[in-house]
């Protein structure tokens, strides 16, 4: 089992659907990513993936990257945990709601 | 393959977490990995933890998954699939990894919130932190002048005639209970139509095809098509991206049944057609020329199922040429010949012919797909043999002919008889959690009642008057303004107090620069929202009242397999933040029958004379006879719940209870659920349920009940118990391209993000993987206005512009001509560019079609 070495563990276990001709490229390109581990591989296209991660490249970042891998056609998560849950990172939500809406303000009473 | 450890003395907690984690995904696949259940059976004493876990529908999609909630200290600390749930199987997509985050955003509200100047509301002024007394104090005031002009108004006016002011805009992810409420409160308590949900934006359109097409709304099947088929048509649906795990059950069962096939029809390359087998680019609106085609080769054919025809189907066509639900002094509505929708009967042989001209030939030259791959659609749908489910959402529902095109969806599973069987039929998927639920089911449509009545029908308003212990003539006959009317009737100073409860729709409703946003900033109107986050359509509101989400309450939604799912509080919400069910109940207090009813209706009922509207509407013996409980899960767990903390008894069973006499005292049958308790303790049932028995297939012998023996199918919404068949042509889209604005605009949404951002936009992850909206075309039209990827352009149509990064790559594909932007974004608000054109049948916009161009920003 690979090592993880920040204090903090979270694994996910990922159900991905591939096109069989794509199969044994996608599982390469899939283990060359750093705390991804494929542990079976179906002969009907589905592969048994988790994910293991620090800080910095959360699970969430690299699940919603398999989607760019050529070959992927679905993929879901089964099983999560974060020993870290608690943390919970803040985001600067101060410009989700941009100056938009006071352009369209100026704009009507102009 | 790696192996797992076998060394359980000397496991770690981290090492069997991340076996639990193979062991559930090989469970999915459908495989045994050796080893794995010894090896987790041997180390259970690791897994003790302080997480309590318990089921919960998901807040976004209308899929309906359930995920188990973990909460620790009061707070939700983790989610899972829920390995239970029939919906998704244990699987989550993405946005349901995060939903322990949603409710965390830095900027969540936590009072009211009341524009002032020294210390006084003033529209104009600054939003300022007040007490919840103060900010119902001065709604009761501004609510109670306007239905005193209300009343005056309507002096000796019948119900049928009646007028107000008052208006509310609700929302397809209010639960069940609040929707309910809503709806009571304003019809009955307020005596106004005015009232209409978000859900008008997604899914009016399926809704009056359901109720034309077979007399009840809502689909026949269910998700258990989704492995019964062997053939799936997507019809302007990206479910890759907007229903994950519903394609995820799709892929598998394309990659695993031999012979299965999956065809993919949209105006632009997106996800699934990375699946597709026959994947077909058409020109927007020739969606409605391609099934007429379809329709029309059958016939030649002769592949429709006569014998299904004979028992089961009437045929009808529909007035034409009916505009396009703009303003009544628009060009275009001026140049319309026909109205409305009232149906004719027609032969077979006039349909057939009413279909003639959608050739092969025509349908691929309006449409621009290949000959041969509409030819194999057309061959699929005729094959006696194959069972087809064919899937759609807003392609077909945010559409100025929606309610035709989902129609001639029909016609083509009509026709072969390929609808009310496992595998066969056609599948109208939703946009949001309790689209259907609460939006649909319990009448919060501005022209609906609970349980698929209407008010416009005397009886209907009967009944719910003697449900509810109303006096006749309480429940105003004619349908309110709906969503897109309000908008426009606020600019107009028609509706001049209003209330936006869990919708964002001053980003969501199209043309914001003519029409929202001169209504909500309108000196004679005073709005106000009710929402966790400071969205901009709080921003743009008088009032701002902070809203307890999700599982901060008690709730129930109802999926789009008609599955109604229940959920127990989980953590309290933060501050002073209430749950819309509260709102609605608490300010009920402040209004005496006196403030709201004329003299001479409450003379019919003198019982109420001095009461309030909570009395009248919620402590009415039926809703409050349900007393204060302790809620408890089977496993001893015991949970919160506010708002019966509030009000002394269980006013999520007492609304829900009286909400079930619509679906048992009422003439309609086949909406029944089970009763309250049942919910709590399930992954939710498919109505109807008869004597605690599920509805997977409605209209089927041997599925639904109210299908005798020997019958087969009966269409039983229907009197005749007969489905209609009606003939509609291809009309063009409001707005098209020309040699100014030369491109389509088609808008949207993406897998990271649900709907406006609100929710998902706060998880820092969701956020960073898609943080601004952009332009997504094809490189040609690009280069043509020398632009290239990650550039910004400028969005320009008739009604506004906004700028956005040019995307020529990734996981959308323009053809050249059209681009797509998607509408999460508040910070490019897209809706200044679209166009207010509706359906004029079901009055939900088309964001799919108008005309923009495109220019490099210097």
């Amino acid at each position: 089992m690979s090592e993880c070495k920040v204090d903090e563990y979270n694994v996910c276990g990922v159900l991905v659907h591939a096109h069989n001709n794509q199969i044994d490229q996608l599982k390469k390109l899939l283990e060359q990513q750093d705390g991804v581990e494929v542990h079976a591989v179906t002969d009907n296209g589905r592969l048994v993936v988790t994910v293991e991660h620090d800080r910095r490249k959360t699970v969430g970042d690299r699940i919603m990257g398999f989607y760019e891998l050529p070959g992927v056609l679905s993929a879901a998560m089964i099983y999560q945990y974060s020993d870290n849950d608690l943390d919970v990172e803040e985001l600067e939500t101060k410009n989700i709601n941009s100056s938009e809406l006071e352009t369209s303000k100026e704009r009507m009473s102009a | 393959m790696s192996q797992p450890v076998n060394n359980t003395s000397k496991m770690s907690r981290r090492d069997f977490v991340k076996t639990n984690a193979i062991a559930a995904t090989a469970t999915a696949a459908g495989i045994t990995i050796p080893g794995i259940k010894e090896t987790l059976a041997a180390s259970q004493n690791v897994s003790a933890d302080k997480i309590r876990w318990d089921k919960a529908p998901c807040r976004f999609c209308g899929t309906g998954c359930s995920v188990l909630v973990g909460t620790q200290n009061g707070k939700i600390v983790a989610t899972q699939g829920d390995p239970d749930a029939p919906v998704n199987k244990g699987l989550n997509c993405i946005k349901g990894y995060f939903l322990s985050k949603i409710m965390y955003g830095k900027d969540r509200l936590t009072k009211p919130l009341l524009r002032k100047t020294n210390g006084k509301y003033d529209k104009e002024g600054e939003f300022t932190e007040v007490s919840w007394d103060e900010a119902f104090d001065l709604m009761a005031v501004k609510w109670k002048e306007a239905m005193k002009n209300d009343m005056a108004a309507n002096v000796g006016k019948p119900a049928d005639k009646l007028t107000s002011t008052v208006g509310m805009f609700g929302s397809g992810q209010w639960t069940i209970f609040e929707g309910y409420a809503a709806s009571k409160l304003m019809k009955a308590g307020f005596r106004s139509n005015h009232i209409d949900p978000n859900a008008r934006h997604c899914m009016a359109s399926a809704v009056g095809a359901f109720m034309r097409g077979f007399g009840s709304d809502e689909p026949m099947g269910c998700y258990d098509d989704l492995e019964h088929a062997d053939a799936f048509v997507l019809w302007g649906s990206n479910m890759a991206e907007m229903h994950p795990i519903l394609w995820t059950r799709i892929t598998d069962t394309r990659l695993t049944k031999p012979g299965c096939e999956v065809h993919v029809l949209s105006t632009f390359e997106h996800r699934c057609f990375d699946l597709g087998d026959n994947n077909m680019v058409f020109t927007p609106q020739t969606d409605m020329a391609i099934l007429n085609y379809i329709a029309n080769y059958i016939i030649q054919n002769k592949a429709y199922d006569q014998n299904f025809i004979d028992k089961h189907i009437n045929f009808k066509k529909t007035p034409t040429d009916i505009g396009y639900g703009l303003r009544p002094e628009h060009e275009l509505e001026k140049k319309k010949t026909g109205t409305g929708g009232k149906l004719s009967t027609i032969s077979f042989e006039e349909y057939a012919k009413s279909v003639e001209e959608y050739t092969l030939d025509y349908a691929h030259e309006i449409s621009g797909v290949p000959k041969a791959n509409l030819l194999r659609l057309a061959k699929l749908y005729a094959d006696p043999t194959k069972k087809i489910t064919s899937l759609w959402t807003m392609g077909f529902n945010q559409h100025t002919r929606g309610v035709w095109v989902n129609g001639l969806m029909y016609n083509v599973h009509l026709l072969t008889g390929k609808i009310s069987q496992p595998g066969n039929g056609p599948f109208s998927l939703t946009g949001q959690p309790s689209a259907c639920g609460t939006a649909r089911e319990v009448g919060t449509f501005s022209h609906r009642l609970p349980a698929d009545y209407v008010v416009k029908k005397k009886e209907h308003r009967d009944l719910a008057e003697k449900i509810w212990e109303l006096p006749e003539g309480t429940i105003p006959g004619k349908p309110g303004y709906h969503a897109v009317l309000q908008n426009r009737m606020l600019k107009d100073s028609k509706l001049n107090v209003y209330w936006v409860m869990c919708n964002n729709n001053v980003q969501a409703a199209a043309n914001l620069n003519e029409e929202t946003m001169p209504g909500y900033r309108n000196p004679d109107n005073f709005i106000v929202t009710s929402d966790p986050y400071p969205t901009v359509t709080a921003m743009a509101s008088d009032l701002i009242l902070p809203t307890a989400m999700w599982t901060e309450k008690e709730g129930a939604y109802g999926n789009a397999e008609r599955r109604t799912q229940f959920w127990r509080q989980q953590v309290n919400a933060p501050g002073e933040s209430r749950s819309d069910l509260w709102q609605l109940m608490e300010f009920s207090k402040r209004f005496k029958v006196e403030d709201v009813w004329p003299a001479d209706l409450i003379a019919k009922s003198p019982q109420y004379k001095g009461k309030t509207l909570f009395n009248v509407l919620f402590e009415n013996g039926f809703v409050n006879q349900f007393k204060q409980q302790t809620v408890t899960d089977d496993r001893g767990n015991e949970y919160a719940n506010d708002e019966m903390e509030a009000f002394g008894f269980y006013p999520q069973k007492g609304l829900f209870e009286e909400y079930r006499r619509f679906q048992q005292e009422g003439p309609k049958k086949g909406h029944e659920q089970a009763p309250f308790d049942v919910y709590h303790k399930v992954r939710g049932l498919r109505w109807p349920v008869i004597n605690g028995k599920e509805t997977l297939w409605r209209y089927a012998e041997g599925y639904d009940p109210y299908v005798k023996k020997g019958e087969g199918i009966r269409f039983y919404g229907n009197k005749d118990g007969r489905a209609n068949i009606i003939t509609a042509p291809y009309e063009p889209a409001a707005e098209s391209p020309d040699k100014e604005y030369d491109l389509w605009l088609s808008t949207g949404r993406v897998l990271e993000h649900w709907h406006s951002g609100t929710m998902t936009r706060r998880v820092p992850e969701l956020y960073r993987a898609f943080p601004d909206a952009v332009v997504f075309m094809h490189p040609d039209d690009a280069k043509k206005r020398g632009l290239r990827r990650g550039m910004t352009a400028k969005i320009i149509s008739r009604r506004g512009e906004v700028e956005c990064m040019v995307e020529t790559r990734g996981r959308n594909r323009p053809p050249v001509g059209l681009v797509f932007v998607p509408w999460f974004d508040a910070g490019r608000l897209i809706n200044k560019v679209t166009l207010d054109a509706t359906d004029p049948l079901s009055k939900e916009t088309d964001y799919k079609k108008c005309a923009i161009k495109i220019e490099k920003v210097v």
